[in-house]
């Protein structure tokens, strides 16, 4: 018998009123995603990429068709159910990291935790494990105001890990990188992939960085135009933008 | 500035309506209780001066123990005095038609037309005539609270006969605009005191003096000496045994009506400054916030060539249309509010002649005002906007829309719970704006602080003076002295527990050149109905007797007089000089206490005589004893307490109106700038607040946080605010005391605690809009906003 997917979207169509005039972001996208598989949506301004990524991580809500998560049909979620799914079963990575610039690296991390975790001592103790993970557990103590692009970007890696979801979603986590930073970061999010089973999708329009999927999804005005399975991927040190 | 520019500034507004309108609604507040109070303000002095001239208030009223009417002549002949009016005024017993007693003051005037001086406004029916004989013409206050018209019979009681006699007017005198009978009465008492106007020759008549006046008034010419003219008077009076010299100012009801108006004036200033500020710090909050948020677009503009005094202007041009705005409002709305306080403040004082006004000036300065409140606001966050550098402005860096972290001071000093330090660094990630909208939260504090603490000290008052100090359920005052016979006989009466005999003179203390009217009683050091409430924990036994007297608090204070000084005193029975030997604390500040046995002493009538009784009762017998105590001769004025109490009740409906519009203001005004403040805020930080709900924060949680931050914005101003808002409430105590009477700002704990958890309230409730706004955001959107 074959392992269930881990998501699946069936004719999957979100339309936004701009005005008097409805634009068509999604239209009947199908996709299916195995545990643990690292897939990348790789597609130009306005293909609709982001848009996937926000109705998967149940940021927005389609205008029709269905997302079913561990067999769950999160379309069917009201808001409660939405906010319980995003902190249990999603970890979010956004391209300009979003952190709390009020909190410290280790209390960014933290304040996810705490969501869950009632234990104070137990929520700062994981904090800094999941910071070291990342490599930045020098960095604990400092605002993000103090810290890198990268070093921001592998808190908000932190701090989305800090549920153990098993979904990581990446909004162009390197777009606002170096090559080189965007290299540790993408790394990072390789290892937690091959590492710990977490299953990523990742957005992009660089088609260089869509070589360390397993899979590509090519997406053009809402559509799949291609899925492209990659059976070796490239090495991260490899890449180059 | 283009068109262009001029539609974004509209549209920006737009984008923003709920906070705008709340900012327009701030400054229309504070235009329109500007112009309203201060323009009510002055309608009501004018009312007042036009009033007092059209009626020819008198300028001096000399009161003597009986003169002939030929000492008018006399008078009419002293340089710079153009009026003279003879009267002969009693005080007595009044019985309604259920049987009652209340006060009434008989007024004999000139009945050949209207006298020259202290006219009446006919209201209803006509003038007094000189072939009535049986006539009178009623003040008004009483006839309306009683229903008495023309052609109806009253009955005062005269040489200790009730009287009938018939209504042919009903008239307004400019020396009861507030029916007060005398300075140690400030209430005005239209229930319980009817003052009634016959023919002279009519009284003098039923009081067998023919030929007798007991009062004159006169009026002076404008640029006469008044003391001098003053001075030339009281000698021709001497021999009648001169009583008193009472100034225009100094008449019980023009003094309460100028008091009233002072106060009146005070409140007048001071809120609608408080509100105009408070506009101020919103408008420089929001408009900074705008600033901030369109860094991109000011970088653009500056990229495509606008000068830094376009962007300036363009900005500023929102503060001048939300102040224009305001104003437009305000000038709407003040003009007729200022008609409908006049009006309903005379209409409750029974003013006859109300004068409403349109004053430009007012106008001038509303459009000067907020003009000054929206560019002092938007000067600041305007140019910020020219200083930026165009690359800076449009990078979009996310390091460039962070704000440094920083641990909050509280934080190095005490351990924080971690659910706390988000909401706590939060407040002081924006000091300058949390300074200003902290400082609005004071203001709020103050205005609602006073209002209570205004409400507390009058209740405070009224409770120290009719259940402390005055035990009596009684008082009454005769005009002619009385014997120990009288006495006995009172004491004898059914249901009258206790009788306590006291002496009332009216007074004048005299120090240096100044000198302060006083209602002098004496009575036994050891009586027990009035409690004497003496400093330095004297006794009454160690502060009264052996030529001492015991003055008010405020009153030594005036006269800058120590316990142990010299005190001149001025009685119609010659001048004395007394040892000062205590203060007390008392409601009425002109009032002073000597022992009974010094003041028979003064008087060079037979020793045991008074003119005054402090009786405790049976509360079911007051009102026959009271009826009863009218009916021996001489007796001037019975009041029961329950009847002052009852009519202190009536006024204070007035006050606790015009407390709770000031509530209203205050609440309204601190509801505005929070909601404004919590917005912002708010929005600034959207980015922040939808990624916490991205991350599976619940909006239940996320409303917390807000809630969190503006309970420590509430603890940081709680102390200062509270603080302030004593200290302002202590000045307005002060404005409100003057002349006749002590108002000690005394606040409960209970209206600390309201105060403080109503703030709480209302900075709670503001923050639910904005937290409904961040529950609904678009997250996909709000987490890709970068400022």
């Amino acid at each position: 018998m074959n392992q269930p997917y881990l998501i699946e979207c069936h004719d999957l169509v979100r339309e936004y009123k701009m005005g008097q005039v409805t634009v068509q972001a999604l239209r009947g996208l199908e996709l299916c995603v195995d545990p643990g598989e690292f897939i990348v949506l790789l597609g130009p301004s306005g293909s609709g990429k982001t848009t996937t990524l926000n109705l998967i991580g149940g940021l927005d809500r389609p205008t029709s068709g269905q997302i079913i998560v561990q067999g769950d049909e999160i379309t069917r979620y009201k808001g409660k159910q939405l906010t319980a799914y995003r902190r249990d079963r999603v970890g979010f990575i956004f391209q300009f990291f979003n952190l709390i610039p009020t909190l410290t690296a280790v209390e960014n991390v933290e304040f996810a935790l705490r969501l869950t975790e009632k234990d104070g001592r137990a929520a700062a103790q994981r904090s800094r494990e999941l910071l070291d993970l990342v490599g930045l557990a020098d960095r604990a103590d400092h605002f993000p105001a103090e810290l890198s692009g990268g070093e921001q970007q592998r808190v908000a890696i932190a701090r989305a890990l800090a549920n153990q979801p098993p979904l990581l979603l990446c909004d162009e986590p390197t777009g606002n990188l170096d090559v080189d930073t965007g290299r540790q970061v993408l790394q990072v999010i390789r290892d937690l992939n091959r590492q710990k089973g977490t299953t990523v999708i990742l957005v992009t329009h660089n088609t260089a960085i869509a070589a360390i999927a397993d899979r590509i999804i090519h997406l053009h005005d809402g559509v799949i135009s291609q899925i492209q399975p990659n059976p070796t991927p490239a090495p991260i040190a490899e890449l180059d933008w | 500035m283009n068109k262009t520019l001029l539609h974004k500034t509209f549209r920006d507004l737009r984008a923003a309506r709920a906070q705008s309108l709340a900012l327009i609604f701030i400054v229309a507040l504070g235009i329109a209780s500007y112009i309203a109070l201060i323009g009510s303000y002055r309608d009501l002095g004018a009312s007042y001066k036009s009033t007092y001239d059209r009626l020819r208030f008198a300028d001096v009223t000399f009161a003597v123990s009986e003169a002939p009417a030929s000492v008018l002549d006399e008078i009419a002949d002293v340089a710079g005095v153009t009026a003279v009016t003879g009267r002969l005024i009693i005080d007595t017993g009044y019985e309604l038609p259920n049987g009652d007693q209340i006060r009434a003051r008989l007024i004999g005037m000139p009945a050949d037309g209207q006298p020259d001086a202290n006219q009446l406004l006919i209201e209803d029916g006509r003038t007094l005539q000189p072939t009535d004989s049986d006539a009178v013409i009623l003040e008004s206050h009483f006839a309306k609270f009683y229903n008495l018209e023309p052609g109806d019979t009253v009955t005062p009681i005269i040489n200790g006969q009730k009287t009938a006699l018939t209504i042919v007017g009903v008239g307004t005198s400019p020396e009861y605009l507030i029916v007060s009978p005398s300075q140690q009465d400030i209430l005005p008492s239209a229930r319980t005191f009817a003052v009634l106007f016959l023919p002279l020759d009519a009284l003098q008549n039923r009081l067998e003096t023919p030929d007798a006046i007991n009062n004159i008034a006169i009026r002076h010419q404008p640029d006469a000496d008044q003391t001098k003219l003053i001075a030339e008077i009281q000698t021709i009076l001497e021999p009648y045994q001169l009583e008193a010299t009472t100034l225009q100012k100094d008449v019980p009801s023009n003094a309460a009506l100028q008091e009233d108006l002072a106060g009146f004036g005070e409140i007048s200033g001071l809120m609608p400054g408080l509100i105009l500020l408070v506009a101020a710090i919103s408008v420089y909050v929001m408009l900074g916030r705008l600033v901030r948020s369109q860094q991109p677009q000011i970088g653009l503009m500056k990229a495509l060539g606008y000068s830094n005094r376009v962007i300036m202007l363009h900005y500023l041009t929102f503060s001048l249309i939300i102040g224009g705005t305001g104003l437009i409002l305000g000038l709407l709305a003040g003009p007729p509010l200022a008609k409908a306080i006049t009006g309903s403040y005379a209409a409750e004082l029974g003013i006859p002649l109300v004068e409403t006004r349109f004053y430009p000036d007012l106008v001038a300065t509303s459009v000067l005002l907020s003009l000054l409140v929206v560019v002092l606001a938007g000067i600041g966050p305007a140019r910020s906007s020219a200083r930026l550098a165009p690359a800076e402005a449009m990078r979009l860096d996310p390091s460039v829309a962070l704000v440094d972290g920083r641990r909050s001071f509280i934080e190095r000093l005490l351990p924080i719970p971690f659910n706390w330090r988000l909401p706590l660094r939060n407040v002081f990630r924006m000091r300058r704006r949390s300074f200003t909208t902290g400082l609005g939260i004071i203001f709020a504090f103050i205005l609602v602080l006073m209002s209570w603490g205004m409400l507390d000290s009058m209740n405070y008052m009224l409770d120290t003076n009719f259940n402390q100090i005055e035990q009596w359920d009684a008082i009454a005052i005769f005009d002619q002295p009385q014997t120990a016979a009288v006495l006995d006989v009172v004491r004898s009466w059914e249901g009258v527990t206790a009788v306590e005999p006291t002496i009332q003179l009216p007074a004048t203390i005299k120090e240096n050149d100044h000198s302060e009217d006083v209602l002098l009683t004496a009575f036994s050091p050891e009586q027990t109905m009035h409690v004497l409430r003496l400093a330095d924990g004297l006794t009454p036994e160690e502060a009264l007797g052996d030529g001492r007297i015991i003055l008010t608090i405020p009153m030594a204070d005036k006269l800058g007089l120590n316990i142990g000084d010299d005190v001149t005193l001025d009685t119609p029975f010659g001048t004395h000089t007394l040892i000062l030997g205590g203060v007390t604390e008392e409601m009425m500040t002109a009032t002073a206490y000597i022992a009974y046995d010094d003041a028979q002493k003064l008087s060079p009538l037979p020793t045991e005589i008074f003119n005054g009784l402090y009786l405790t009762l049976e509360p079911a017998q007051a009102q026959t004893i009271k009826n009863d105590l009218y009916h021996l001769p001489g007796a001037a004025s019975v009041q029961l307490k329950s009847d002052i109490i009852q009519d202190w009740q009536s006024f204070m409906g007035l006050f606790y109106a015009f407390m709770g519009v000031m509530l209203l203001f205050a609440l309204a005004m601190a509801f505005a700038l929070l909601f404004n403040a919590v917005t912002v805020n708010v929005l600034e930080r959207q980015r922040e607040l939808a990624t916490m709900r991205a991350i599976g924060a619940s909006g239940g949680q996320i409303a917390r946080q807000i809630m969190a931050e503006n309970t420590i914005l509430w603890l940081l101003t709680l102390i200062p605010g509270l603080l302030l808002g004593t200290w302002v409430a202590m000045q307005m105590g002060a404005a409100f005391s003057a002349e006749l009477f002590s108002f000690q700002i005394v606040i409960s704990p209970t209206s600390y605690v309201f105060t403080a958890l109503g703030i709480l309230a209302i900075m709670l409730l503001a923050a639910i809009p904005a937290i409904h706004r961040i529950n609904h955001l678009d997250l996909a959107e709000a987490t890709k906003v970068l400022t």
